[in-house]
């Protein structure tokens, strides 16, 4: 069975059924996963940062870096696959965007991660029906191609779904 | 039951640890004084031939993609710098300690030598961005031994992550470390600092080690170089590199900010570069072979 993995700054998307898409260890980092149902195509970006106004250059180089340039980004990968442009049609789920314990306003970087991604979506007209945010734990993401089932792990606990 | 660590229990452990070579004894000794120059460095590499041949390799892998060859060992030093001479060094000598599965934090094999390097690049561009008075590469050099005590200590918490992770949710453990101090005895810190006497690792890099998760009990001397390894370790987890369940699983202290500041923007752009240097300094030492991390 296949798998594409993604690193941090990655967005990839396959509607090829048996293969998943994956993944790993996402901190401050958010997965933003989008389904869609009519051309069963599961797209996937790896959001590390929440606005590219920061690096301009890396955003050019690497636009799944961050959330402003990530989504778009991903929308038109995922346009090749006959998906709507737009986003139309298409189930959302997020998930990440850890923080660690007791941190001050400047280390909130998941918490602005996910707070960039859903203004950006919203810009799309498009809401997360899922969504697991937060905590302080780091998340592995394993997307089903087939059935669009999303299993999340971590060290020292049961696996879960989304 | 899990056993219990005593002094004599961890002095047994570090017995069965190898000790760090000369040379990279020396380089750490010179890495904390103020006035050292790359000349030092060099002299220091030209003792050891088996590092001579190693800082060779690296400078000369895939990962740096150089045209023609370096053969000249002062040529690849200042093409490197010196927090890469120091990396070869440590990561040769304590191999078996940095590439030690860690079983009781459920982590995987390479875990704890990928968290120290991305420890130690993010402590050096905290230092970078910030506006610390801190020597960059000794920052890098403290990031990268900080855990070290975790691969000492690991096998005595074998089978405790979930129940761990289930009390620190119900609060009866604080954080990660209370946690390891209540089950055995001992928390990773305190193993890594005993570690660091026996080595007679510098005492900034000691410090560091001893108090990674607290800084503020740190002299007052070595405070500043303390709070930039706690920040370069909180990023390392943030960016998804932990060393298994305790990852985030610690709590960070807000009060760096006495001794430099770290704007919103500043942070982002650490990370930022931690991410492409972790990758290209990984890159560096798995592709010359001789280390499966």
């Amino acid at each position: 069975m296949g798998q594409i993995i993604l690193g941090v700054g990655d967005y990839g998307a396959s509607n090829r059924p048996g293969e998943d898409v994956k993944t790993f260890a996402l901190g401050s980092c958010v997965s933003v996963i989008l389904l869609d149902p009519k051309t069963r195509t599961v797209g996937m970006v790896h959001v590390a940062l929440p606005e590219s106004t920061i690096n301009k250059a890396k955003s050019v180089e690497k636009p799944g870096y961050f959330a402003d340039t990530g989504i778009p980004a991903l929308l038109a990968k995922m346009a090749k696959f006959g998906c709507n442009p737009k986003g139309k049609g298409m189930v959302v789920k997020l998930c990440g965007g850890a923080n660690v314990m007791d941190t001050n306003d400047t280390f909130q970087i998941g918490k602005r991660n996910a707070l960039s991604i859903k203004k950006i979506l919203w810009k799309y007209g498009m809401g997360a029906v899922a969504e697991d945010l937060g905590g302080n734990f780091s998340r592995t993401v394993t997307v089903s191609v087939e059935s669009g089932e999303i299993i999340l792990s971590s060290p020292g606990r049961p696996n879960w779904k989304l | 039951m899990t056993e219990k660590i005593d002094q004599e229990e961890i002095q047994k452990v570090i017995k069965s640890v190898p000790l760090l070579s000369a040379s990279a004894t020396q380089l750490l000794q010179t890495t904390t004084d103020p006035d050292h120059d790359l000349r030092g460095i060099v002299h220091i590499v030209k003792t050891d031939a088996t590092l001579t041949a190693r800082v060779l390799k690296v400078v000369n892998s895939a990962a740096f993609g150089l045209i023609s060859e370096i053969t000249s060992l002062d040529r690849a030093i200042s093409y490197l710098g010196e927090r890469l001479i120091i990396g070869i060094a440590i990561g040769d000598c304590a191999a078996q300690l940095f590439d030690k599965e860690l079983v009781g934090y459920e982590g995987e094999h390479g875990d704890l030598w990928r968290h120290d390097l991305r420890t130690a690049i993010a402590s050096r561009e905290v230092a970078v961005q910030s506006d610390s008075d801190i020597n960059p590469d000794l920052a890098f050099t403290a990031g990268l031994l900080h855990d070290i005590g975790k691969a000492l200590i690991s096998d005595y918490l074998h089978g405790t992550a979930s129940e761990v992770l289930r009390k620190i949710e119900s609060e009866e453990f604080s954080d990660y470390l209370s946690a390891e101090e209540s089950l055995i005895g001992f928390d990773h810190p305190r193993a890594g600092y005993e570690l660091a006497l026996a080595w007679r690792l510098p005492t900034a890099i000691a410090e560091a080690i001893r108090f990674h998760h607290n800084p503020a009990g740190a002299s007052p001397e070595f405070q500043e170089l303390v709070y930039t390894v706690h920040l370069g370790d909180n990023i390392a987890m943030m960016g998804g590199c932990g060393t298994g369940a305790d990852s985030m699983q610690y709590k960070l202290d807000p009060n760096y900010t006495q001794f430099f500041e770290l704007k919103p923007n500043a942070l982002a752009n650490v990370m930022l570069t931690v991410n492409e240097e972790f990758d290209k300094l990984e890159r560096s030492f798995s592709d010359t072979g001789e280390s499966n991390r």
